[in-house]
């Protein structure tokens, strides 16, 4: 759509000529987006095209830019690293800017004696990780990977992680933080609010963390985060992280205070036994479902292979065959990662001996090959860093996340069954990656008290196959008949078809939901932070009196 | 090949933005965090990898079309291979590298070059160099050092200088040095002097692949009429070039060697001692050509299949080029090998090392981004206190000159041979 070229100028004006750009090429790099081929129409691998993108240098600038798009009625859209289909503009013809944030990449400030640090909306995960291990401190990093932006997960999504089990979400990590709204104005929250630094999240008055962020986050949804203070945890392990080996299956030495196991169990019941366990008895620093990501037929022969640099893909078909692997693919069928940190010998020794109890009370095992030393050391080094993450999409290029409902290991374990009746259901039409019907992964514990937890199918799909994408969109849905089914909510596939629709479909979907007036609390607060609505919906509202409008009918 | 080839890897590219970054275990500092150079400089993610596979797939859609930003993203990339290196972490179905570099083929094919290009280009045509200097003083280097002229006589081996080394004189010695340890080592070479050929490496980087063609086939008539076996070069572009780009070539046998791996050899079997010290502290510089893209070339002519119902991959398998096996270790050997001589590391070696900037064009293209890549190592180099900076490749070695011209940073800038010459 065209649009006011004084608009441009004006935009221009802030950031510098060569800040700024609406070439046709430029503009799909930032539409083309992963899962977009499973909500737009005709499968199209792009989001709607931005009218410009704009990369702002600092919040001057990012305030500067919003204000222009409020005088003009342009759509804002922030990114940092900018992944997922929900960081592009969500309508056509529904001029947004897409503000790329990728300048403002400054570690502002890492408070080693109060344990926080400052950083910028394109600091990811891996960069402040690096520095704070040198002051023997670490971060949580999120499922999704160090390849990540911290003010991302922290300020606007859900900030879950395999350190969560130890450290809490980095929505919970979030500390002070700066928020440009919709309307332009800059708002800093929590102790910075009153000028006393940035070491606490909350206020000023009611929580506007919570505000900004919810328990999903706004998704780039509720005006831009500009900065923000993340808490740093203790870390026990090596200054610099010096993994060895040739790519891609980086090991890294496990130090004498540190254990790395993945822990297998007989059944669902167990698991959830050996889960409690370890959470109440307090022992470990990582607590992850990673390697099932392949699904549990094929994950031993994967990463069996993965380690291997002279081998592919085509090794893991014949891996597969091995009766040897066919065992370990057994035995770690229902399993997850653990790592142990000790502060001392005594302590590593202690978590040993008492992991060791657990074991033996709950029937759940070592998985013996992965605990060998180069699987264990490759694990040490995924798990710490989570550099690999991408390996999500190792398969095809294409995945997709179905079910991940949190709640606790009972609950979870009750939706299990049939999240992987379901996927064995759907692979049979050839269109999925046969990998069986259990592809669940997730986090150990997603907060850091009660075990909180969900775990995520990973559905594989060619993205450069329209039968293949037509099977993952048949997944989902399918996936929310059977969540449904058995009186479970939909799950992530929900939150991604979300995007392919209407407003009015979303509002009657919303409608729908028990507790109306959070939506009308929000709707206020939407009104209050983005009078010109400039924000999307990923920050859900609703129009006032849809509710009512969708109980007539 | 064509750039319809790559639609896969543009349609399964999950922008995850890894090839923007090291490998992400490999981090251990933010500073030094990065590894691509184009969308350092860029800034917008049509300057990455991911970004240049999304404007592949949207010119062949026909839903945007080659302006002057397009043109700028797809050629101000030093083609070092980061980004192949990083986006293979997790991948096995793609290949970045090859995509960007086809599609600068595609765009040179269709007409839109760089005007800045062109001369470099035309200088190629002219004088079969790519300096632009006269063909009739291409051997001149090697005036006096008595070495066979392979237009008149045979050898088994074939020293090839390239344009850098048989030009520019700043960068010493290093030829001379190089023929010289043959010459000791007992080895039946020959050079092709004044008619040794641009090996057209450059030129296939910038998206000429006719007149790399023309390069490479005057090279191989020329080698196989002298009955040359193997080829042996100090120049890590020429490397890569005869090693990964020479081989497709119906009829092309001819052995790479790099000085470097001929001098590890050398030490290996003990014919070669060092016996002067050279006390110093130096850094290596692994060049993208020698390192992560030093892999040994595999033929393969396959198609892709699937497995577990829609999982990728090939038959027969395909080649894995990720870095994991490049040319790392023998000038390391050879540094260590030097009494006296401290060799330290940069954060950033081996297969995540960031590029000297000479690359792909960009040199003769981007001045200004090639000599800023270049900047960038140097600081690097200049944080591991290091006193010099070595490579093994007068590109770099070239860039690195520049970037330190004017003395803002005090840091000598060597060729391993020319270390070797110090030790000798």
């Amino acid at each position: 759509m065209e649009i006011s070229r004084d608009a441009y100028r004006a935009i221009e004006d802030i950031v510098g000529p060569e800040f700024i750009t609406d070439d046709p090429a430029f503009l799909d790099s930032y539409a083309f987006e992963w899962l977009a081929e499973l909500v737009r129409p005709n499968r199209s691998h792009y989001m709607p095209r931005p009218w410009a993108v704009v990369m702002p240098a600092s919040t001057a600038e990012v305030q500067g830019v919003t204000r222009v798009c409020n005088k003009y009625g342009i759509k804002i859209k922030p990114i940092s690293t900018g992944w997922y289909h929900w960081a592009a503009p969500m309508k056509d013809n529904d001029p947004t800017i897409q503000l790329d944030l990728r300048r403002m990449n400054r570690i502002l400030d890492i408070d080693e004696k109060n344990r926080f640090a400052i950083v910028e909306p394109y600091v990811i995960c891996a960069q402040l990780q690096a520095e704070v291990m040198k002051l023997g401190l670490n971060i949580n990093i999120i499922g999704a990977g160090s390849s990540t932006s911290i003010v991302a997960s922290a300020c606007a999504y859900f900030g879950g992680g395999p350190n969560s089990y130890s450290m809490g979400n980095n929505s919970d990590n979030l500390l002070g933080q700066e928020w440009v709204t919709p309307a332009g104005e800059i708002i800093r929250t929590g102790s910075l609010s009153s000028g006393c630094g940035w070491f606490c999240s909350e206020g000023p008055g009611p929580s506007v963390r919570g505000i900004t962020r919810g328990v999903l986050g706004s998704r780039g949804g509720l005006g831009t985060y500009t900065k923000c203070a993340i808490k740093l945890n203790h870390w026990p392990g090596q200054k610099v992280l010096e993994p060895k080996g040739p790519p891609p299956g980086y090991r890294l030495e496990i130090p004498e205070n540190f254990r790395v196991y993945t822990i297998g169990a007989p059944d669902w019941d167990a698991w959830v036994n050996c889960y409690h366990a370890i959470y109440d008895n307090g022992i470990g620093y990582v607590f992850h479902r990673q390697f099932n990501l392949a699904g549990a037929d094929l994950a031993a022969a994967l990463w069996l292979t993965y380690i291997d640099p002279k081998k592919t893909l085509n090794d893991v078909e014949t891996a597969s065959k091995d009766p040897a692997i066919q065992k370990v693919a057994e035995e770690g069928r229902i399993s997850f990662q653990l790592i142990l940190a000790g502060n001392s010998m005594e302590s590593i020794k202690l978590q040993d001996k008492v992991l060791d109890a657990i074991l033996a009370q709950t029937g759940c095992y070592k998985v013996a090959r992965f605990c060998e030393p180069d699987m264990a050391e490759f694990t040490n080094m995924y798990m710490q860093r989570l550099g690999h993450k991408h390996c999500n999409f190792i398969w095809v290029g294409g995945y997709m996340g179905s079910w991940m409902q949190a709640g606790t290991p009972d609950y979870v374990r009750n939706y299990i069954p049939t999240a992987i009746k379901g996927f064995e259901r759907d692979q049979k039409s050839h269109l999925l990656v046969e990998c069986g019907g259990d592809a669940t992964m997730g986090c150990g514990s997603t907060i850091g008290g009660g075990g909180y937890f969900g775990l995520e199918q990973f559905v594989s799909y060619d993205p450069n196959d329209n039968d293949s994408i037509d099977a993952c969109i048949k997944h989902m849905e399918d996936a929310i008949k059977d969540a449904i089914s058995v009186g479970v909510p939909a799950g992530k596939e929900a939150l991604y078809l979300q995007i392919g629709w209407s407003d009015e479909r979303i509002w009657d979907a919303l409608s729908k939901i028990p507790q109306q007036f959070i939506l009308n609390f929000q709707t206020k607060i939407k009104d209050a932070f983005d009078p010109n609505y400039l924000g999307d919906r990923n920050y859900q509202w609703i129009p006032p009196g849809w509710g009512q409008k969708a109980d007539a009918k | 090949m064509a750039l319809e080839t790559y639609r896969a890897d543009a349609m399964r590219c999950s922008r995850c933005a890894y090839c923007k970054w090291v490998p992400l275990d490999l981090m251990k500092s933010w500073r030094f965090s990065k590894g691509c150079p184009s969308i350092e400089f860029g800034h917008f993610h049509s300057y990455s990898a991911g970004g240049r596979l999304v404007t592949a797939l949207s010119l062949m859609d026909g839903r945007s079309e080659v302006t002057e930003k397009v043109k700028d993203s797809v050629f101000k990339c030093n083609l070092c291979g980061s980004c192949d290196v990083t986006c293979k972490m997790c991948r096995y179905d793609m290949e970045p590298l090859e995509a960007m570099k086809e599609l600068r083929f595609h765009l040179v094919e269709q007409g839109h070059t760089l005007p800045q290009v062109e001369p470099v280009i035309d200088g190629l045509r002219r004088e079969l160099n790519m300096l632009g200097k006269p063909r009739a003083e291409r051997g001149d280097w090697a005036a006096k050092l008595n070495v066979k002229n392979l237009v008149k006589e045979q050898a088994e081996f074939v020293f090839h200088a390239g344009c850098r080394y048989s030009f520019d004189g700043d960068l010493g010695d290093a030829a001379r040095t190089s023929v010289r340890i043959l010459q000791q080592a007992g080895v039946d070479f020959g050079i092709m002097g004044e008619a040794e050929n641009c090996c057209g490496g450059r030129a296939y980087g910038m998206g000429y692949k006719a007149e790399f063609e023309t390069r490479r086939d005057s090279t191989l008539i020329a080698w196989q009429r002298a009955g040359v076996k193997t080829v042996i070069t100090p120049c890590s572009d020429c490397y890569h070039t005869f090693k990964r780009l020479y081989p497709p070539a119906s009829g092309c046998d001819i052995k790479v060697v790099h000085m470097v791996e001929f001098l590890d050899q050398l030490l290996g079997e003990g014919k070669l001692k060092f016996t002067k010290p050279v006390p110093m502290t130096v850094t290596y510089h692994d060049p993208c050509h020698l390192g992560r893209q030093g892999e040994e070339y595999v033929a393969w002519n396959g198609k892709e299949k699937k497995i577990f119902g829609q999982a990728v991959c090939y038959d027969p398998p395909r080649p894995r080029y990720n870095g994991a096996f490049g040319i790392y270790d023998p000038p390391r050997r050879v540094l260590q090998a030097i009494p006296g001589l401290k060799l330290v590391e940069m954060e950033r070696n081996r297969e995540a090392a960031w590029c000297c900037g000479a690359g792909g064009g960009a040199r003769e293209a981007y001045p200004e981004f090639s000599n800023w890549t270049a900047s960038e190592r140097i600081e690097e180099a200049c944080s591991t206190g290091a006193e010099a900076i070595v490579s093994a490749c007068p590109w770099c070695e070239r860039n690195f000159l520049d970037a330190t011209a004017g003395g803002k940073r005090k840091l000598a800038v060597y060729d391993v041979m020319q270390l070797v010459e110090k030790a000798l």
